[in-house]
């Protein structure tokens, strides 16, 4: 320090230091506000400024990761009532398939909703929204808009059971829509849903329609049940084996109708 | 040039207190004065003139949110390390209490002194409130400063303690 400048010595080299502190700070002191204003500033941008931007960034940060916590909430709102809005949109496609369905001469239809279904691989019964207090009795045929489905097993005071034609204990009296020969329809759980009874020489073929016959008092005539899938007329037996497949995908049903004769 | 690094690293230490660390430190809104506490130490541990040099751009880095009072936290922080100095020629600094004393007493002065600059209107209560306690907390982080820097705390010690 003493050798800064030649020749002066460590006291007078203080008092010019201390000197050049005391105008400053005069200068300082009495409010030059031009310069107090650019002392400012320049010590602001070197001293205070990146800490300044050091908190501004955790802040925005803080504030990005409440709002991404807001968004992620918002959006799994949104997507429930995406996948909501989806569910009524099958809905609404399957109920407009459902809009000028006419049902058998001498019915009603009571719509009712699957509530639940019991069975294996393939339900064999549905219990469904509609019981006593809608005029739901035992035997009355059910159906959706592609063909029958059973007939109502049990019956309670706002539900009901619904025997499917998957049950091996449900017969159906059928007849082919073309050669209107008759047979009954059953499920096998091996083989699934057959046509039996029917004659090794009747007309029938593959791909041919079954309606059920009215035969039986239980389901009206005319209802589709299912489609020849295989034909096969073994020697000396009076009978053919015809499997068939039936046209209502029981995997599937969800809005059923009730059969209600029209003088009940 | 390269003598001058600490010191530079130190005003940097001073704005980052003033904008964060201040804030964070504080304890029920009393906080360390770290600015005087810094000049004090370069007074008691450097010559008159690094002190005094420092202390007048410790002021300026203190007050530079507030452009009318920079001459006077300047003023006080270059009259703080000069006094600290003269202090230390006087005094015998080697025991720890000592210099605590001299710490306590600079910051209590130099925040009654930013207390009248300012024009404090609640002057006693700011006083009982945050002036003393200021002081009182900044000494103890002095106290823990002496305590470090004469090994009296070291890690071996506190390994020692587990």
């Amino acid at each position: 320090m003493q050798n800064r400048i030649s020749g002066l010595s460590y006291n007078s080299w203080r008092i010019l230091n201390l000197a050049v502190i005391t105008i400053f700070i005069a200068l300082l002191v009495v409010r030059l506000n031009a310069v107090n204003q650019i002392v400012s500033q320049i010590v602001l941008n070197v001293t205070h400024s990146p800490f300044h931007k050091i908190t501004a960034t955790i802040q925005d940060l803080s504030s990005v990761n409440k709002q991404n916590r807001l968004l992620r909430d918002s959006l799994a709102v949104a997507r429930l009532q995406i996948d909501a809005l989806e569910e009524a949109r099958r809905e609404n496609i399957r109920l407009r398939s459902v809009l000028g369905f006419e049902p058998p001469p001498g019915y009603r239809l009571l719509p009712a909703r699957v509530v639940s279904v019991t069975g294996g691989q393939l339900p064999i019964s549905a219990t469904i929204n509609r019981g006593f207090y809608d005029s739901v009795v035992i035997n009355q045929p059910v159906i959706n808009q592609v063909g029958l489905v059973g007939r109502i097993q049990e019956v309670m005071p706002g539900y009901a059971t619904v025997q499917c034609l998957t049950d091996p204990l449900n017969r159906v009296a059928v007849r082919v829509a073309t050669s209107r020969e008759m047979g009954i329809v059953r499920f096998l759980p091996n083989e699934g849903m057959i046509l039996s009874d029917f004659p090794n020489q009747g007309a029938i073929e593959i791909a041919d329609t079954i309606l059920s016959s009215g035969l039986g008092q239980v389901y009206p005539p005319g209802l589709k049940v299912g489609v020849v899938t295989a034909v096969e007329r073994p020697e000396n037996t009076p009978y053919a084996n015809i499997h068939l497949k039936p046209i209502v995908n029981f995997r599937s049903i969800e809005e059923l109708f009730i059969l209600i004769p029209e003088e009940q | 040039m390269i003598r001058l690094i600490p010191y530079l690293l130190y005003l940097i230490l001073t704005g980052a207190h003033v904008v964060i660390l201040a804030q964070i430190s504080s304890i029920y809104s009393v906080q360390i004065n770290l600015a005087a506490l810094l000049v004090l130490l370069v007074a008691i541990y450097k010559s008159e003139l690094a002190g005094a040099w420092f202390g007048f751009f410790v002021g300026l880095v203190l007050s530079a949110g507030t452009p009318g009072l920079v001459g006077w936290h300047a003023l006080w922080m270059t009259v703080l390390a000069v006094a600290a100095f003269h202090a230390r020629e006087r005094l015998n600094l080697d025991s720890l209490y000592a210099k605590l004393l001299l710490v306590l007493s600079g910051v209590l002065l130099h925040n009654i002194l930013v207390l009248i600059t300012t024009g404090a209107t609640d002057f006693w209560y700011q006083f009982l409130t945050s002036a003393i306690p200021g002081a009182i907390y900044t000494a103890v982080a002095a106290w823990l400063f002496f305590l470090i820097k004469e090994d009296r705390i070291t890690v071996k010690k506190i390994k020692a303690l587990f």
